[in-house]
């Protein structure tokens, strides 16, 4: 055993020292099993290697220990710091020969912390396996995915938000970067859905923080993407995805936002199974708070099982101040018990908080008069003619033209593309109409 | 046989409207039942007379259906009538309905006589069978109200008895004459003279309408398209169809075959003067179809289209029906320009408004911007109007729609308006006045704001400055939103981000894996926040 483990270390000494990264990296799968096997000694075997000089090696053995964790129950804390130093000390060069491990590696370090429930340490050491991985900012990689998660159950969403904020323009998946180096993955059975599931747990969980930071906008595009991901079948994260989706939709814009047609999922899979959710959302659109606070009640049930009953509160409250609002449109003064029998509050009091609240928060133009306990509702003050409003709207135009040229790049990128070209003027070639540009489906690598 | 208990048109033909509407119409029956006593206005005897044939039968049962007070006369007429035709099944339902409803009044005057007038609602009841009675029954009412009841009952089982020999004899008679009807037909058929078969087939179809028999009686008359020679016969087998489809409450059908009718070369060809009679029933029709299908501007100008002179199809609408339809259409949908011109102003539409007074009357209150009268009278024929058997599920959603054309109508010129002075010009409380008006504004059919504390109501002048800058950076916000997607999506396509299925095998693994990544470990989060 131990002469297999000195093979192990030999192997990696004298390929790092020749500089045929390659080779290693197509040859190291294999020991896997050995390393696994061998978890006990696993410490011996990295304190014989160098972080920087064998990073392949060490990133093997990391992945030994992490496969191995089940049986061995290692102190967490320990590879936790072996992690950070790896992340920081790893050379990315050698890395670049071997990302699927690395993903790999940190899926596992990600299960072995939610495991343990000290998610809050990981979440540096991922952020910076990000940074070290990606090979631009604007790139999705798996371990996002694993970012967002711990995130989500530290519940600390600091480090997090810079990169959901980030508009993805490239993604990194397993199948991508194993086509790539021509790598055969015999250890890691290469399942076709995983770079989807990735890609759907980022957006679904991005989803969910930023609606528990309340940028229900944002959360709601996270959920529209997911659920308008291109699919065959139904995922879990998809369906789970379309319910919140629905939810937050409703406390966005009151009703349900326009579904793209080329999800078909959703309707042949997802409708069906979320009865519940298309109930609450018909209920709401009669603006009755009375009602919807019935059928909350009575679908708690299913809405606690799915976990999705705080939303459902949140949905509840902006029912409340959605009539508020309509009650601005319409009214010029109102007394507060008005407000509270209109839009089916308690008591005037109770009114009283809301409107208080909303108009904290920007949400309508009011001001209370106490005295007499009418509300005056007024217009809104914003006149379009302040500095603020101008920078505002330079802003907006320069996020437009930048996004004008990104377009402009990725058509110059498909037109530029050989095969594209040639599909182009075959086309033109033969007269054939069916072989016209458009329905090449905008995938020049193929 | 099927002798059911409902109502007569559901063994016809499969409805939705029929389904539907029965519900409806109980309500609106209890609502007239407890507001009105003196309820509908009508001549039951001369509102029947304008019709003929299954018009008249369809339109006595629906009086029967949603008016008690009329309920026996309308089923005694519709069962003397029903004895000149072959409608057997009409018959027998008739008189079982008449059974019913005779077991009922006695059950109820009984009970009236118990509680002696105890009880509001029964006395009413009772009342109304009492003074319903009297008429054919002929007998002193006098007596105490469960005898009455129980001797005139008696009396009318004279007069009105089923009549078994009568329904034997007229089934075997059909059945006779279907027969004969049958061999002329084949006879002609294997003559081959397309004019014979045609006419057989009308002939069939005649019969079967008798029976009352829609279904074939429809059958037959579209099968004799394929013997049609002139356009004449085309036009003539459309307007069958049509009549037909109506009865069967096809309202789609009844569309289609007006367009075919109207495309018919000779017919849209042919002078207007000869065709007059044609073509005014086609508008009727096709206005029949617009307002049974909700698309009550449509009807109204179908209406409008038709020639007093020519209006003379007793089986499918009356004069009257065509002025009350159109022009409460109109009212509901038309604008002040469009009401002037083609309502008021039409010459020949005046005809029709004439033979409905108290419509015309509203008419040009609701022009004269007397809304307060209009309203009243609107609500004065409201009951008449609830038996009518086509325009009664429409009369609440016309009735709304005539209120808030006035509503919005009035508060026009105004930049403020006194909400108590309104409140009083539309016969109403502040209370009710304030939530129509706010669902108008809602609705963004009137631009203005309440002041609730004064009770007035503001016109609000839009800022287009404002509302531009407001529509602009949303719009920049929506594109934008919608160009990072597409780039989105772009690198979802270029890197085959793609869920597919799984294999039973591996993928029961997977799938697990999947549940549990989405279901528990994460969704706790959002539960408390």
């Amino acid at each position: 055993m131990g002469s297999a483990l000195e093979n192990y270390v030999n192997q990696v000494r004298t390929l790092s020292a020749a500089g045929s990264y390659r080779e290693l990296a197509d040859e190291l799968p294999e020991s896997l099993s050995l390393l696994v096997r061998n978890w006990s000694i696993l410490d011996n075997v990295l304190e014989t290697l160098d972080m920087q000089q064998h990073t392949l090696g060490v990133l093997y053995v990391l992945l030994g220990k992490l496969h191995s964790a089940a049986t061995a129950n290692p102190e967490p804390v320990q590879i936790i710091q072996l992690m950070r130093e790896f992340v920081q000390r790893s050379n990315v060069e050698q890395l670049r020969f071997a990302v699927c491990p690395f993903y790999e590696t940190c899926h596992l370090f990600t299960d072995f912390l939610v495991q343990k429930n000290l998610s809050i340490l990981g979440i540096k050491v991922l952020s910076r396996a990000i940074e070290q991985i990606r090979q631009m900012d604007t790139q999705l990689t798996p371990i996002h995915a694993d970012l967002c998660q711990l995130s989500l159950k530290a519940k600390n969403f600091n480090l997090i938000l810079p990169y959901l904020d980030t508009d993805i323009t490239d993604i990194s998946t397993v199948a991508a970067e194993c086509k790539n180096q021509q790598q055969q993955q015999p250890q890691h059975t290469l399942d076709a859905n995983n770079d989807a599931k990735y890609f759907l747990l980022y957006y679904y969980y991005g989803g969910m923080i930023f609606t528990a930071i309340k940028n229900y906008e944002r959360a709601l595009y996270f959920f529209e993407v997911c659920i308008t991901t291109p699919a065959m079948a139904m995922s879990h994260i998809m369906l789970e995805a379309y319910k919140k989706f629905l939810m937050v939709s409703l406390i966005v814009e009151g009703k349900i936002s326009y579904i793209p047609k080329n999800a078909q999922v959703i309707g042949r899979f997802m409708k069906p199974l979320a009865n519940y959710y298309h109930d609450l959302v018909n209920v709401y659109e009669n603006s009755s708070s009375e009602e919807l606070r019935i059928i909350i009640l009575k679908y708690s049930e299913a809405f606690t099982r799915d976990n999705n009953m705080g939303l459902a509160k949140q949905v509840a409250t902006s029912l409340y101040k959605r009539n508020i609002q309509r009650l601005t449109k319409t009214f010029l003064t109102l007394s507060l018990s008005d407000v509270a029998s209109r839009v089916q509050l308690p008591s005037a009091v109770e009114a009283e908080r809301y409107i208080l609240n909303m108009i904290k928060s920007g949400e309508i133009f009011a001001s209370i008069n106490q005295k007499d306990g009418m509300v005056l509702f007024k217009d809104d003050p914003e006149q379009y003619n302040l500095p603020d409003m101008f920078l505002n709207v330079q802003t907006n135009i320069t996020q437009v033209l930048d996004l004008v040229k990104q377009i402009n790049k990725m058509e110059e990128e498909i037109i530029l593309n050989p095969m594209y070209v040639k599909k182009a003027l075959g086309s033109q070639d033969e007269d054939l109409a069916s072989q016209h540009p458009k329905t090449y489906s905008g995938d020049p690598t193929d | 046989m099927p002798v059911l208990p409902m109502p007569p048109l559901m063994q016809n033909a499969v409805e939705p409207m029929q389904v539907d509407a029965p519900p409806n119409e109980d309500n609106e029956n209890n609502e007239e039942h407890q507001i009105v006593v003196e309820n509908p206005t009508i001549d039951l005897e001369v509102y029947a007379n304008q019709y003929t044939g299954i018009a008249r039968l369809d339109r006595l049962i629906y009086v029967a259906d949603v008016c008690p007070l009329l309920a026996l006369e309308a089923l005694k007429m519709a069962i003397t009538y029903v004895q000149s035709t072959y409608n057997v099944k009409v018959y027998q339902m008739l008189h079982k309905r008449l059974a019913d409803l005779q077991a009922a009044a006695g059950v109820a005057g009984a009970a009236a006589a118990v509680v002696a007038g105890g009880d509001q609602a029964a006395g009413a009841a009772a009342a109304v069978a009492v003074a319903a009675l009297p008429d054919i029954a002929a007998q002193p009412v006098a007596a105490a109200a469960a005898q009455a009841n129980a001797t005139s009952a008696g009396g009318e089982k004279d007069a009105f008895a089923y009549d078994a020999v009568w329904v034997d004899a007229k089934m075997k008679k059909a059945a006779l004459k279907l027969e004969k009807l049958d061999s002329d037909l084949k006879n002609y058929k294997s003559n081959s003279i397309k004019e014979s078969i045609r006419r057989g087939h009308d002939d069939l179809a005649d019969h079967y309408l008798s029976c009352g028999d829609l279904t074939n009686a429809l059958k037959c008359y579209s099968r004799a398209r394929d013997y049609c020679t002139s356009g004449k016969h085309v036009v003539n087998m459309c307007l069958n169809v049509i009549k037909v489809s109506i009865y069967l409450k096809n309202w789609a059908h009844v569309l289609s075959y007006i367009s075919k009718a109207e495309s018919t070369p000779d017919f849209s060809e042919g002078s207007k003067e000869a065709n007059a009679q044609v073509h005014t029933r086609l508008e009727c029709a096709a206005g029949l179809a617009e307002l049974q299908q909700k698309k009550y501007k449509v009807a109204a100008k179908h209406f409008l289209a038709a020639n007093f002179d020519h209006c003379d199809f007793p089986e499918m609408i009356s004069t009257s029906n065509v002025a009350v339809y159109g022009g409460l259409c109109a009212l509901a949908t038309f604008d002040r320009p469009e009401l002037k011109r083609l309502v008021i102003a039409s010459t020949s539409f005046k005809l029709f408004l004439e033979l409905e007074p108290q419509l015309r009357d509203i008419i040009f209150k609701f022009y004269e911007s007397k809304y307060a009268s209009c309203l009243t009278l609107l609500d004065e024929i409201r009951d008449n109007l609830l038996v009518d058997m086509y325009i009664a599920p429409h009369v609440s959603i016309l009735y709304t729609k005539i209120r808030n054309r006035a509503l919005i109508q009035y508060f026009s010129p105004y930049m403020s308006a006194d909400m108590h002075k309104m409140a009083t010009a539309f016969n109403s409380t502040v209370g009710d006045l304030e939530n129509e008006v706010m669902q108008l504004i809602l609705d963004g059919q009137i631009q203005a704001r309440i002041d609730s504390h004064n009770k007035i109501l503001y016109a609000k002048e839009a800022d287009q400055r404002n509302s531009t800058f407001e529509r602009a950076l949303l719009m920049g916000k929506q594109y934008q939103r919608h160009t990072r997607m597409l780039i989105l999506r772009a690198a979802m396509l270029k890197s085959h981000i793609h869920v597919k299925s799984v294999s039973r095998e591996t993928g029961s693994n997977h799938g697990a894996e999947l549940c549990v990544s989405a279901g528990s470990s994460t969704t706790a989060q959002l539960a408390r926040i």
